[in-house]
């Protein structure tokens, strides 16, 4: 186990919802460790009560056929409904007890897990996939790609300049050029810009 | 006799150079295609479907055929290689292939994956060339109730894979079905839960969600724990699988291949469904069930095996009747009647030569897929020198590209993102995400053939214990989950005598 | 910084600033340059998409460039529209909009309305029969009428689902008296194999999606829903003959663009899908799905469109 890893952040410390696990540690992760079980069925009962009730927008066609569209989803919510409350009970049982929980087990295989950097990497990711409409397929990868290679801590500059040019125009052959997809061009200037681009490549 | 005569001619036509290469070239770029994270077998039939307009409607099925095999075996690469199912079939591999891979034997695990896979698309081509009438009978006898009936066979053997958890996988079983919910649905033509954007109104594909939950959530693991994913020395020398290693799991792979078969002629189901049950079944029967999920190789060849042998078995409706039964098998059609060609009875009349020329090729493609599969397997295994940063970063780009082309639309690459952030959160706290999967892929169809079943005998609601398929069907499934639950049940019993 | 490579820099930005404009440019007459999207808006497979990848084909050759076809399914169509309706509206994206996609609209999908678009031409019409497998105890219409009459609601029929023209056609038919269950199914090829399989008892459909069965006397047509007795089928009599009114549902194709495109793109555009439509090619491809149509055009496209969704609208109210 990484010691420096641990002090740095101790949220770490959940995933392991095994008993000798949460003695050994701080009072922050134990609390987490019983909180997250608890939680996640009290989340998941309010979304089966709450839902059917945003099930439709607007005017709908009265009286269908059969059983109607909301049928089948209410059915799934109540079920849904009723093993979550099941779940909840025998939790808050447990909190009762003071025992601690075993129904949520994380994977427990990797010694060291970097909380900060895997919020970062889900940035990335999330910021990569909501500006790729905006500035269209060829810049958001090749920018996205840069920035995860300094982010994956490569340094050296031939391979921050190779990768992302070089894999961009491969990834641009193989499905717009060869598979034709119509992957996004951007908006505006960028689809100006990925239009020109494309013809540079001769992929269109 | 007329049967086998004809089969030669087939392969002697499938053979011809142009064909055969045709076939070649379909199979790798299935595999490979299968392989990379995101892009499954149907985006890439779906991609290739323009390339067909130039060739004859022989050479057109025997590419898309080639693929089409290819393809559901590539997506065990990537499963077992870094934990990242090419296609939702591959699911299954998962979980004892990367479990194999943890233990440094990758190379056993692929070579048993593609045996198995092997062998069961060649017993379901064989299927196919020799029964292909009989069984279209018997499948003809198959409608609504009996889908249903076996979509929930499906679910509950979902169920039985994860016996010790029953709660927590019923849990995350019926979200996916919930999440299935999203959109329009399948009869009324009502948006259900779109909260009035209209972009949610085409609701959320199983497709969508397995990349966002496996795919992303894996990579950012990936970065965050410093994994390497570079083959060790040790796992260089390491053999392959031994013949006597395949003829350890002789059972396993029967098993799988008689399920696969059997479910791929059922329309709708196809090849997940097909190697879930088969992993739920192998994990009953087999005596070291308990063990699997911890890398048993029954527990890989089974599944594998099963998702194989739904590939022919696909194509029995589709030729015999011209009825595709999968979104792969449509691709096909599509092919076909782009050049004039309409697939059903009258085509093993008018024009057998061509139908028993597909038939050969499927043989041919199983056969080769061996061959194939390990060279792309180890061309991967180069590509995963590089260092782990540029492969997580292509990993994302590919698996973002996967979830656009699933229908060229912007909305489910944001879908995908939401549910790699939930499948990231799932993973850390221990909340199962593959019963998730399962249920965005099955509950959308239990709910159809439920309501069609209901409405076609006019709102009688035994006709799914009246008719003697879907009864019995739906006794196996009951039995199924009492026979899985049974152990924990009565080790509960004893340890509380109450 | 140096004066001179201040330069270099502002040539660079200068001759990019050029590149971009120069393809900004889409001026009508230089159109089109580049690729042509055509946007099918539902999955592979279905009778849309095959009359998508085979108007997309023939009219690579008017217009000299390719048109690559990008499946854009979902919410019965309505997602390839937003798709049509939010892409620049240079010429570039030209998208099916099908008779199925406007019926949804009076069922509250999609926010479109057929001002969105400028119906370039309806390029496929064909009316819905009823037929009923070969081995049907009721061989003629007036057969299966006098049953579903005596029996009503016994009949079952499958259809594509529940507020469509389909579902229109049943309720005008149980307004006549004539009352069958409507069955939907989702799926096209379960809608078929459940008919032949003999577990549903009539099929609503139009003849160009059951072609193969028709040619191999799985399926027999029993009735047309039109005012006119359809060419390739002589012997089947009209709903009119039988006496029930029921017209005016016909099943529709259209290629279309984004409204507000330069007329003179919309004029290239037009004539390049009469073009392809006057193809030997085409007139193949139409004959075997039974579809083929004069291609109608401009104000009398849009009026088409616009009175078919009147019609869905009032009988799904009523």
């Amino acid at each position: 186990m990484a010691m420096v890893e641990k002090a740095r952040d101790d949220r770490a410390s959940w995933r392991d919802a095994e008993p000798k696990h949460v003695a050994a540690q701080g009072g922050r992760g134990k609390a987490m460790a019983r909180l997250i079980p608890v939680a996640v069925p009290a989340m998941l009962l309010v979304a089966a009560l709450v839902l059917p009730a945003f099930m439709f927008t607007g005017d709908r066609r009265p009286d269908v056929p059969g059983l109607g569209p909301a049928a089948w989803p209410n059915v799934v919510l109540l079920l849904l409904g009723v093993f979550s409350s099941i779940w909840l009970a025998i939790e808050v049982w447990g909190l009762v007890k003071w025992r601690v929980s075993t129904s949520l087990s994380a994977p427990h295989d990797e010694d060291v897990y970097h909380y900060g950097k895997a919020l970062v990497g889900i940035g990335l990711v999330i910021a990569f996939g909501w500006l790729l409409p905006y500035v269209g397929f060829a810049i958001a990868c090749a920018g996205f790609l840069l920035i995860w290679c300094l982010y994956g801590g490569l340094r050296n500059p031939f391979v921050l300049v190779l990768v992302p040019t070089l894999g961009t125009i491969a990834l641009l052959w193989m499905f717009m050029g060869l598979a034709l997809m119509p992957l996004s061009r951007g908006v505006g200037i960028f689809d100006q810009f990925s239009v020109a681009l494309l013809q540079l490549l001769g992929i269109y | 006799m007329q049967t086998i005569d004809l089969l030669f001619a087939g392969f002697a036509s499938a053979f011809q150079i142009g064909a055969f290469l045709t076939v070649v070239v379909g199979l790798l770029v299935g595999v490979i295609a299968g392989a990379l994270p995101g892009i499954s077998f149907v985006n890439a039939m779906a991609m290739a479907l323009p390339f067909t307009y130039a060739m004859n409607v022989t050479h057109a099925m025997l590419f898309l055929g080639g693929i089409y095999v290819g393809g559901v075996f590539g997506g065990s690469i990537s499963a077992i290689m870094i934990n990242v199912p090419g296609t939702p079939a591959s699911l299954p591999a998962t979980w004892d292939g990367y479990a194999m891979t943890k233990k440094g034997q990758v190379k056993r695990a692929l070579t048993i994956a593609v045996t198995a896979s092997a062998v069961g698309g060649l017993a379901s081509a064989l299927m196919l060339t020799f029964l292909s009438a009989p069984f279209a009978k018997f499948a003809m006898k198959f409608s609504q109730p009996e889908f249903f009936a076996a979509t929930v066979l499906g679910l509950v053997s979902v169920i039985a894979i994860a016996k010790d958890k029953p709660i927590i996988t019923m849990i995350s079983l019926l979200s996916g079905m919930a999440i299935g919910t999203v959109g329009v649905d399948p009869l009324y033509g009502q948006a259900r839960f779109s909260f009035g954007i209209p972009e949610v109104e085409s609701g959320i594909r199983f497709v969508v969600v397995m990349i966002g939950l496996f795919a992303i959530g894996e990579v950012v693991d990936l970065v965050a724990t410093d994994r390497d994913l570079r083959p060790k020395k040790a796992d260089g020398k390491m053999a392959g699988a031994s013949f006597r290693d395949i003829w350890n799991v002789k059972g396993a792979i029967a098993r799988g291949t008689g399920l696969g078969c059997m479910i791929g002629v059922i329309p709708g189901a196809g090849a997940t469904p097909g190697a879930v049950i088969a992993y739920g079944v192998e994990k009953q029967i087999n005596p070291r069930g308990k063990e699997f999920g911890t890398g048993v190789e029954a527990g890989l060849a089974a599944p594998e095996a099963a998702k194989n042998a739904t590939t022919g078995a696909a194509m029995v409706p589709l030729l015999t009747l011209g009825i595709p039964g999968s979104a792969a098998t449509a691709i096909m059609l599509a092919a076909m009647m782009l050049q004039g060609v309409n697939p059903g009875p009258l085509l093993f009349i008018m024009d057998p030569s061509m139908v028993y020329t597909i038939f050969a090729a499927m043989i041919i493609a199983n056969v080769l897929m061996i061959g194939a599969g390990v060279g792309v397997a180890q061309m991967f295994s180069t590509l995963m020198r590089t260092p782990p940063a540029i492969l997580a970063g292509f990993i994302v780009i590919l698996s973002l590209i996967g979830a656009y082309g699933v229908r060229n639309n912007i909305f489910d690459v944001h879908v995908c993102l939401i549910f790699g952030v939930i499948g990231w959160a799932m993973k850390r706290v221990g909340f199962p995400s593959a019963p998730m999967v399962l249920g965005v892929i099955l509950g959308p169809l239990a709910e159809r053939y439920f309501l069609t079943a209901v409405a076609n005998s006019r709102q009688d609601y035994t006709v799914f214990f009246t008719r003697p398929i879907s009864a019995t069907i739906l006794f196996l499934a009951l039995i199924f989950v009492l026979w899985s639950l049974w152990p924990s049940v009565r080790s509960r019993i004893k340890r509380q005598p109450a | 910084m140096s004066y001179k490579a201040l330069l270099t820099y502002a040539l660079t930005g200068a001759s990019t600033a050029a590149l971009i404009a120069s393809a900004g440019m889409a001026s009508a007459q230089d159109y089109p340059q580049r690729p042509i999207e055509m946007v099918v808006t539902f999955g592979p497979g279905g009778g849309a998409d095959l009359m998508g990848r085979q108007m997309g084909r023939l009219m690579e050759k008017p217009l000299g460039v390719s048109i690559p076809i990008s499946n854009v399914a979902g919410a019965s169509g309505n997602a390839g529209l937003t798709r049509l309706k939010t892409d620049a509206p240079d010429g570039y994206t030209i998208g099916t909009l099908i008779s199925l996609t406007v019926a949804s609209w009076a069922s509250g999908l999609g926010d479109s309305s057929v001002d969105d678009f400028e119906v370039l031409a309806v390029v496929q019409n064909s009316p819905s029969f009823l037929f009923v497998p070969a081995s049907s105890p009721y061989q003629t219409a007036e057969d299966l009428f006098a049953y579903a009459k005596e029996n009503p609601g016994e009949l079952t029929v499958a259809t594509s689902g529940y507020g469509t023209q389909d579902d229109v056609t049943l309720k005008l038919l149980a307004k006549d008296g004539v009352q069958m269950e409507n069955v939907p199914f989702q799926s096209p090829g379960e809608r078929y194999a459940s008919p032949i399989g003999g577990h549903t008892a009539v099929l609503y459909e139009e003849p160009g999606d059951v072609a193969q069965f028709l040619k191999a006397e799985q399926l027999k047509p029993l009735v047309v829903f039109s005012e006119e007795r359809h060419p390739a089928f002589p012997d089947v009599p009209t709903s009119t003959e039988l006496g029930y009114e029921i017209s005016g549902l016909d099943n529709f194709r259209t290629v279309a663009v984004r409204a507000g495109t330069d007329p003179a793109i919309v004029e290239k555009l037009q004539s390049a899908v009469e073009e392809s439509v006057a193809s030997e090619e085409w007139q193949k491809f139409c004959a075997e799905t039974y579809s083929c149509i004069e291609p109608v055009t401009g104000e009398d496209a849009q009026k088409m469109v616009q009175d078919f969704l009147q019609l869905i609208t009032d009988q799904l109210a009523s």
